[in-house]
C-alpha cells in the first residue's frame, strides 16, 4: 500500500536532514580508523621493509639530516628514514604491520585534501626533534 | 590416479590422468579433441541442468610450449567442481568451442581469445578489443602471454 | 501487367544504453535492437574499464597482491581478498585459527548486507523512486559504520591476511556492533515490506525479465539471479569455507517466480539471513588469537596451484592461483560473478520493453569494475588516465 511509505516520507519531511553538514559539523570517525601515519624515527632502524612491501610503492628512504642524527637508534646504520607520499598511499597499513620495531605512529586523521603534494617527512623528523637528546628539548 | 565417481563415468574413456587439485577439485586431463565429446556426454547422461561452466583458466606455459586450458565445471548433482584440463600448442592454439552445448561459455571464451589468443572454433563472437585496449589489439599483442611486451 | 507488392520490413532500431547513461553506474555498452518498444536482440560491449589486474598480479609479490586483489571491486573487496588469501593458505597448507575464521565471516556478511542494500536502493532509483533510494542509503550508513568499527575502513576493509585477520575486536566493539545490527535489522524488515506491498514497485518489477532454470544453468548465471529462479546454488553450502559450516542460522534463500521482483526479494531475504549470521558470530566468537604476525609469514611460496571459490554478494567468485616457487605468483585468474551474469545475460533483454532494460540490468546486480578490473590512476598527475597495458607493465606499479 502506498501509505506504508508515505508515512515515512512525511516523517522525514519534518525532521533534521540526515546529511552531516561537514565542515560545520564534524564527522564521527572511529579512533582506530586508518588515517595518516608516519614513522617514529626514535625507533626506526632503516631496514626499508616498509618501502619494499608497500603495494603502491610510495615509500622512499631518505637520508636523515646530520644535525638530528643524535636521537636515532644505533641500529639505523645507513641513517635513512621512510618518507610516505600520501597522495599515492592507499592506507592499507602494510608498512605499519610489517615493521619489526613497531615504529609507525597511527592516527585517524582523514582530512588530507591538499593542493600541494603531502609527505610524511616533517612529521617523522619532528619525532627526532622532540626526542630527549635530540635538537629541541621540548 | 584418483577414482572417478560413477556420475562422471562418461569421462572414463577420454581421461588420460585423474588427480586432485587444492582444495578438493577433481582434475581430469584429456586431449583437446576430446573436450566437446566429454562435455556432451556428461550433459546427456546427467541432464541439461546438471552442470555449468564456472571458470575457464588459461595459463601460458612457454617452457612446455603449450597454453594450458582448465575448464572448471560445477556439477550440481555431485556438488563439486570437476576440472577438465587440456593443453593446446602455443604455435597454433585452436580448440573446439563449447558454445552450442553451454551458451555460458561465451564470456570465458571471448576473454581467453582476447587476452591469450586461443581460437575457439565455432564461436562467432570472438573479437579482439573485447577487453584489451584497441591500441594493443591492433598490434596483435596478447597481453597475458609471458612474452608479451605490454 | 504485374502488380507490385510492397512488403514493409520494419527496421530494427539500435539503441545504445551506455557507456555514459543515467541508469548505469559504470561504463558498459548494451546495444539494444528494438522494434517499436520491444527488444529483439541485445549485445553487450565491455572493455571501457579494463585494468589488467591479472598481469599486474604476476609482477608483484603474493602479499602485495592481497591488497591489489582487494581493490578489484569496492563493494565486494573483503570477499575478493578472502578468496585470494584462502588460495594462498591452501598453497601453504595453513589453517587459520577459529576466531579468525569467525571474524572473516563477520566482515563478509556485513559486506553482503551493505551491498544488497545498495543494489536495492539503486533499483529504486532506476525506477524513479528517489525517496526510497535516499532512505535506504541513509540506513546503509549504519552498516558502513559497523565496517569501520570492525576493520578500520568504511569501504575498503584491508582486513584479510594469510593466517587470519589484521585486527581483533574487544567487548566494547562487540556491543556496539550488536546495537547497530539491531537497528539495521528493523529498517531492513521495513524496506522489505515496502518492496512487497508498494504498487509502483510491483508494476515495474513483477513479470519482468523472467528466466527459467534451464536458461540459467546453461548460461552459467550465478548468485541471487539463479536463486531467484529456484536454482539452488550457493558456494557457502557447496564448498563451506571459513566458519560457515558451524553457523546455525545460515540458510539458502530461493524463490520460484524468476522475475526481477523475485531477484530483489532474494536479496532482501539474504540480507536478513546475513544479519542473523553476524549476530550469531558476535555472540559465539571463540577465544584465541586471530591476528597472525605478518613479519613471520614466508616470503616464498611452494610451487603448486589452488582454486578457491567464495560467495560474493553478486554470486560465485573464483580465484585460481599458481605458484612456481618464486615470491611472485605465476598466474592469478579472477572470475568475478558479474563477468558471467552480465556478458552471458544479454539474452534476458530480448522480448522486454525498452523501459524494462535498466530494471533487468539492475536486477542482475552489475558490478562493472568487478567485471573488467580497470582504471589506472596516474600517480604523478593525480589524474585518471587510461594507461595502456604497456605503461602499466613497464612501470610495474598500480
Amino acid at each position: 500500500m502506498v501509505h506504508t511509505f508515505l508515512k515515512e516520507v512525511l516523517k522525514n519531511l519534518f525532521s533534521k536532514p540526515a546529511t552531516i553538514q561537514y565542515p560545520r559539523e564534524e564527522t564521527q570517525v572511529e579512533p582506530d580508523f586508518r588515517g595518516r601515519h608516519y614513522a617514529d624515527l626514535t625507533k626506526c632502524i632503516g631496514c626499508s621493509l616498509c618501502a619494499i612491501e608497500c603495494p603502491s610503492k610510495v615509500i622512499t628512504m631518505k637520508p636523515i639530516p646530520k644535525e638530528l642524527a643524535a636521537a636515532v637508534p644505533k641500529a639505523n646504520r645507513r641513517l635513512v628514514f621512510p618518507s610516505i607520499r600520501y597522495f599515492g598511499c592507499i592506507f592499507c597499513y602494510r608498512c605499519v604491520t610489517i615493521c619489526p620495531m613497531n615504529a609507525y605512529v597511527v592516527t585517524n586523521e582523514y582530512r588530507l585534501a591538499s593542493d600541494k603534494p603531502l609527505f610524511s617527512d616533517e612529521l617523522s623528523l619532528e619525532t627526532l626533534r622532540k626526542a630527549p637528546g635530540g635538537r629541541d628539548e621540548h | 590416479m584418483a577414482e572417478l565417481p560413477k556420475e562422471l563415468a562418461p569421462l572414463r574413456e577420454v581421461a588420460k590422468k585423474v588427480y586432485e587439485m587444492k582444495v578438493g577439485r577433481l582434475v581430469v586431463e584429456l586431449e583437446p579433441g576430446d573436450l566437446l565429446r566429454a562435455v556432451g556426454s556428461l550433459l546427456r547422461s546427467l541432464g541439461p541442468e546438471s552442470l555449468y561452466l564456472s571458470t575457464l583458466v588459461a595459463t601460458d606455459l612457454p617452457q612446455q610450449g603449450v597454453i594450458r586450458l582448465d575448464y572448471h565445471l560445477f556439477v550440481i548433482p555431485l556438488r563439486r567442481i570437476v576440472v577438465l584440463r587440456t593443453s593446446v600448442p602455443r604455435g597454433g592454439p585452436r580448440i573446439a568451442s563449447l558454445l552450442k552445448l553451454l551458451p555460458g561459455a561465451l564470456s570465458a571464451e571471448c576473454e581467453v581469445y582476447d587476452l591469450l589468443g586461443v581460437v575457439f572454433e565455432g564461436n562467432p563472437y570472438l573479437r579482439r578489443g573485447f577487453f584489451v585496449p584497441v591500441e594493443l589489439a591492433e598490434k596483435g599483442v596478447y597481453p597475458l602471454r609471458k612474452d608479451a611486451r605490454v | 501487367m504485374g502488380r507490385v507488392r510492397i512488403v514493409e520490413v520494419p527496421m530494427a532500431l539500435e539503441i545504445p544504453v551506455g557507456p555514459q547513461h543515467p541508469a548505469l553506474h559504470e561504463p558498459l555498452l548494451i546495444k539494444l535492437y528494438v522494434e517499436g518498444e520491444e527488444v529483439v536482440k541485445a549485445e553487450v560491449n565491455t572493455g571501457y574499464n579494463h585494468r589488467g589486474i591479472e598481469k599486474l598480479c604476476e609482477r608483484n609479490t603474493f602479499y602485495r597482491d592481497i591488497f591489489i586483489c582487494g581493490r578489484v571491486c569496492g563493494i565486494c573487496n573483503t570477499v575478493h581478498a578472502n578468496c585470494y588469501v584462502r588460495a594462498l593458505e591452501a598453497l601453504l597448507g595453513m589453517d587459520p585459527p577459529p576466531r579468525a575464521k569467525y571474524l572473516r565471516v563477520l566482515a563478509m556478511e556485513l559486506e553482503r548486507v551493505h551491498s544488497h542494500m545498495l543494489i536495492n536502493a539503486v533499483m529504486a532509483e532506476v525506477l524513479g523512486y528517489e525517496t526510497l533510494f535516499m532512505s535506504i542509503m541513509r540506513d546503509r550508513e549504519a552498516v558502513m559504520k559497523a565496517k569501520e568499527i570492525l576493520t578500520g575502513g568504511r569501504v575498503l576493509a584491508d582486513y584479510m591476511m594469510v593466517g587470519g585477520v589484521r585486527r581483533d575486536i574487544d567487548e566494547v566493539k562487540r556491543d556496539r556492533l550488536l546495537k547497530i545490527l539491531d537497528r539495521v535489522e528493523e529498517r531492513v524488515r521495513y524496506y522489505r515490506r515496502v518492496f512487497e506491498d508498494d504498487p509502483t514497485i510491483a508494476k515495474r518489477l513483477m513479470g519482468v525479465g523472467i528466466l527459467t532454470p534451464r536458461d540459467i544453468v546453461s548460461h552459467s548465471l550465478i548468485g541471487p539471479v539463479a536463486r531467484g529462479s529456484g536454482v539452488k546454488i550457493d558456494v557457502r553450502f557447496e564448498d563451506p569455507y571459513d566458519a560457515y559450516p558451524e553457523i546455525e542460522p545460515l540458510r539458502m534463500v530461493t524463490r520460484d517466480e524468476g522475475d526481477s521482483w523475485a531477484r530483489m526479494m532474494v536479496r532482501w531475504d539474504e540480507t536478513l539471513v546475513s544479519i542473523e549470521v553476524s549476530r550469531y558470530v558476535l555472540e559465539h566468537l571463540p577465544q584465541g588469537n586471530a591476528v597472525p604476525d605478518e613479519r613471520r609469514l614466508p616470503r616464498r611460496f611452494p610451487p603448486g596451484e589452488a582454486f578457491t571459490r567464495a560467495e560474493a554478494p553478486r554470486g560465485e567468485l573464483t580465484y585460481y592461483v599458481m605458484s612456481d616457487g618464486k615470491p611472485s605468483p605465476y598466474r592469478v585468474k579472477i572470475r568475478t560473478p558479474s563477468f558471467n551474469n552480465i556478458i552471458n545475460g544479454a539474452f534476458a533483454f530480448v522480448g522486454a520493453y525498452i523501459a524494462d532494460a535498466p530494471v533487468i540490468l539492475v536486477s542482475f546486480d552489475p558490478c562493472i569494475s568487478c567485471m573488467e578490473r580497470v582504471t589506472v590512476v596516474d600517480p604523478e598527475s593525480g589524474a585518471k588516465k587510461r594507461l595502456s597495458l604497456r605503461e602499466l607493465a613497464v612501470q610495474g606499479v598500480m
